[in-house]
């Protein structure tokens, strides 16, 4: 009895270390958790890497994460459901959650090779993770199972690196405007057309409605792309090809100068202005929302995000590219995400098999509809097109993006160093700049030397 | 017969008995055993092996291609992180005082026998059970926001208050109130203290005339000072290693001016994953925080009085 009393003393001993041991003891780790957790909680269900290869009742056992609001956690479920009811032989464990705190996660998991089985990834996620190819497989050798003619060669390039098609693109997007019509018409003006419309809107939006209100909000990362948007608008060529950045100094100065003088004019609010909001994005901010801020740069596939953010009785509407911004038709597409699989994978095929599943057999695409975008699988697209399955505003948004956009983007553009907030330096330059520690020179010296370190020259 | 039988039942392998009495000699060690090996995993393990790594160029995805002292070197000529420093001893050395201030003048008091104490007690020790959470610093930030709660009320008294959380002036303020504000925890200690002390020590002091002031500074500081050198050392070593507020409210900003050094150190090892200079941060950091600690004991002796030590 007595020796059964410490045995069991021993074992709650035991249980009660190693499950506090789990929980993190530090206040740095728990602050870690909660961050993630802060937007939109965080929500995983019991997919881990240590999944059997085999369930106990023999399926075939993979996992598949996945980031995303509540609607695209509601579609990928059915869908994954859906396939395991057509596949009774495999099992998928799921985990899924925002995007806040995400990527951390994601890189901690490839880097010890304990990500899941087929991931959804961002499209600079196969330079920064898997550059040499070591973290994804090449899908051409799983070819017997997905059907990869349903996609244009050149879509699946922008995939392959180190010789291997490390992902399946799931859709294109690029950066366009937005915006909410009832204010402009509360302006009295109509939305904007061209560049010089939206100058003057600066100057309407101030003297009719108020100093607070604005015809369009930037962040600083938004203020890199639409500054990109612009040179590549006034010189005809990419920011950064064969791994150069293809601008003078002289060069992005204007693109600079071009930033500086949206706030100047009244037609974008100041960093310190956006950053006192204290909304964690543009959508949560309650001047948008409420109609303060009447316009966005924003990715295609983020319209009904930003659309329903609005406060009821407001139109939103997708705006044009300025034809007189230059001489050529600047702004750049990308792949917006991509479904991969994880080398350290044991059931490739199966893997490949659910993702044949989600973007290019009927029953799959029906129930993810455009919840990733607009499809670029050729079945995808049209099985959405004749079930009339596409949002419309994101179908126009981004039916737009590719009719105008002609360069593409390097994936360094998205890296940490440079894309980071706070330090990154895109966020140092924009803020910088705006909050006056800058001079246009010191800005574009700063933002050059940042972005030729990246790209290692 | 009996007692032969209970003999034979006696009998114990000797292989057994050696193994029971190394179990009884060494009951304590297993009782702590779960413990250590979680603290050997989970704590011991990393703390070695930042400092390898810090003399390395680890990166999460390239691995080690060189060792040198180059993140330290790199550390002391990389502006950003020395103004990180910076910051992190401004947030320091304004949240501690202020903080031990406020717990010693709450719990002084709640010493008093008023009505409604013990309600007081909790409410006030609320803040350090929230204090920490991300939900109270999201709270924090919609209160602090251009238009939030407090900008609301100076605005009914005429005044147009400041853009709190992207004013450099102002931000990293707004960051030491979330924890000043969380003063609970230091302030039930100073009430043990306080509780602690004799009341015959105030009689004979009123009866020599000595007033509320002369006899806090007199009787109760002095002799508080060991729980006050308590609250000191780990309030600063708290102070350094804060990340939840900054991370939440200011993301670091508004121009660094909130980017305290733990934040630089997650964003180097998890979002550029550079852990070797990550580590020699977080190394640099500890360093600082153990140099603070051991300047805190050496000086107690000259403040610090212990009364089991003939009144020093």
């Amino acid at each position: 009895m007595k020796k059964t009393k410490k045995f069991v003393a021993f074992l709650m001993a035991s249980t009660m270390v190693f499950s506090m041991a789990a929980c993190g003891t530090s206040k740095s780790d728990s602050a870690t958790t909660d961050a993630t957790a802060n937007d939109s909680a965080t929500e995983t269900t019991d997919a881990t890497k240590d999944a059997a290869e085999t369930s106990a009742d023999g399926k075939t056992v993979i996992t598949f994460s996945w980031w995303g609001g509540d609607s695209r956690h509601e579609a990928t479920i059915a869908a994954v459901d859906k396939f395991m009811e057509l596949n009774p032989d495999i099992e998928v464990q799921t985990s899924f959650g925002a995007w806040d705190g995400w990527e951390e996660k994601m890189a901690t998991s490839f880097a010890t090779s304990t990500a899941s089985d087929v991931t959804q990834i961002n499209w600079n996620w196969i330079t920064s993770f898997s550059s040499d190819g070591s973290a994804f497989a090449d899908l051409n050798q799983y070819s017997s199972i997905i059907d990869l003619t349903q996609f244009d060669q050149s879509k699946l390039d922008l995939c392959t690196v180190a010789d291997k098609l490390q992902a399946i693109p799931v859709s294109m997007t690029g950066r366009i405007f937005y915006w909410n019509k009832t204010t402009f018409e509360k302006a009295g003006i109509s939305v904007p057309t061209s560049l010089e419309e939206l100058k003057k809107a600066g100057e309407t939006f101030k003297t009719v409605l108020g100093d607070e209100y604005y015809p369009l909000v930037v962040g600083e990362y938004d203020r890199m792309v639409l500054m990109v948007y612009y040179l590549e608008s006034v010189y005809g060529k990419p920011w950064v090809e064969n791994g150069e950045l293809q601008y003078t100094a002289e060069e992005v100065q204007t693109g600079l100068e071009f930033i500086q003088s949206l706030e100047d004019d009244h037609v974008i609010p100041s960093v310190e202005t956006v950053t006192g909001d204290g909304a964690d994005s543009i959508d949560k901010n309650p001047k948008w929302m409420g109609g303060v801020y009447a316009g966005i740069f924003e990715w295609d596939s983020s319209a009904t995000k930003m659309q329903s953010a609005l406060t009821e009785g407001q139109e939103f509407v997708v705006g044009d590219y300025f034809k007189d911004m230059g001489d050529y038709q600047g702004g750049f597409s990308k792949v917006s995400l991509g479904f991969a699989i994880s080398e350290s994978a044991k059931n490739k095929e199966a893997c490949a098999k659910l993702i044949n599943f989600l973007l290019n057999e009927e029953e799959g695409i029906k129930l993810m509809a455009s919840e990733r975008g607009i499809p670029l699988s050729k079945t995808g697209l049209q099985v959405c097109t004749d079930n009339n399955l596409l949002n419309a505003t994101v179908a126009e948004a981004n039916s737009k993006v590719l009719a105008w956009t002609q360069f593409s983007l390097d994936p360094t553009f998205e890296d940490a160093k440079l894309k980071n907030n706070p330090d990154g330096i895109y966020y140092d330059v924009m803020q910088g700049l705006s909050y006056g520690d800058y001079d246009l020179a010191a800005a574009a010296t700063a933002l050059i030397e940042g972005v030729n370190g990246v790209l290692g020259n | 017969m009996a007692k032969n039988a209970n003999t034979t039942t006696t009998v114990v392998p000797k292989q057994n008995r050696g193994f029971k009495k190394f179990l009884k000699d060494n009951i304590g060690f297993f009782f702590i055993l779960p413990w250590l090996i979680g603290f050997i995993i989970f704590k011991l393990y990393p703390f070695g092996s930042s400092l390898v790594y810090s003399f390395s160029d680890y990166h999460l995805f390239n691995g080690i291609s060189k060792f040198g002292i180059m993140n330290y070197t790199d550390i002391f000529s990389d502006a950003k992180i020395m103004k990180a420093f910076k910051v992190t001893f401004k947030y320091a050395f304004l949240t501690v005082p202020l903080k031990l201030t406020a717990a010693l003048f709450i719990a002084y008091i709640l010493n008093f026998k008023i009505k409604g104490v013990n309600f007081f007690r909790t409410a006030y020790y609320i803040p350090s059970i929230l204090g920490g959470s991300i939900a109270i610093a999201v709270l924090w930030k919609a209160i602090f926001r251009n238009e939030g709660l407090i900008n609301t009320l100076l605005g009914y008294f005429g005044i147009a208050g400041p853009n709190w959380l992207s004013d450099t002036k102002w931000a990293l303020f707004i960051i030491c109130l979330l924890r000043i504000w969380q003063f609970g925890s230091a302030m039930v200690i100073f009430l043990a203290a306080l509780k602690g002390v004799s009341g015959d020590l105030y009689e004979a002091a009123a009866i020599d005339g000595a007033g509320k002031w002369r006899q806090f500074f007199s009787i109760t500081i002095p002799l508080i000072t060991p729980v006050i050198f308590y609250n000191l050392v780990t309030q600063l070593c708290q102070a350094f290693q804060e990340f939840n507020g900054p991370f939440v409210i200011t993301k670091g900003g508004p121009r660094g001016s909130t980017t305290l050094i733990s934040l630089l150190v997650y964003s180097n090892a998890f979002k550029s994953y550079q852990m070797g200079l990550a580590s020699a941060m977080a190394w640099l950091m500890f360093i600082i925080v153990m140099v603070l600690t051991i300047i805190a004991f050496i000086s107690q002796k000259h403040w610090v009085y212990y009364s089991d030590e003939e009144g020093r």
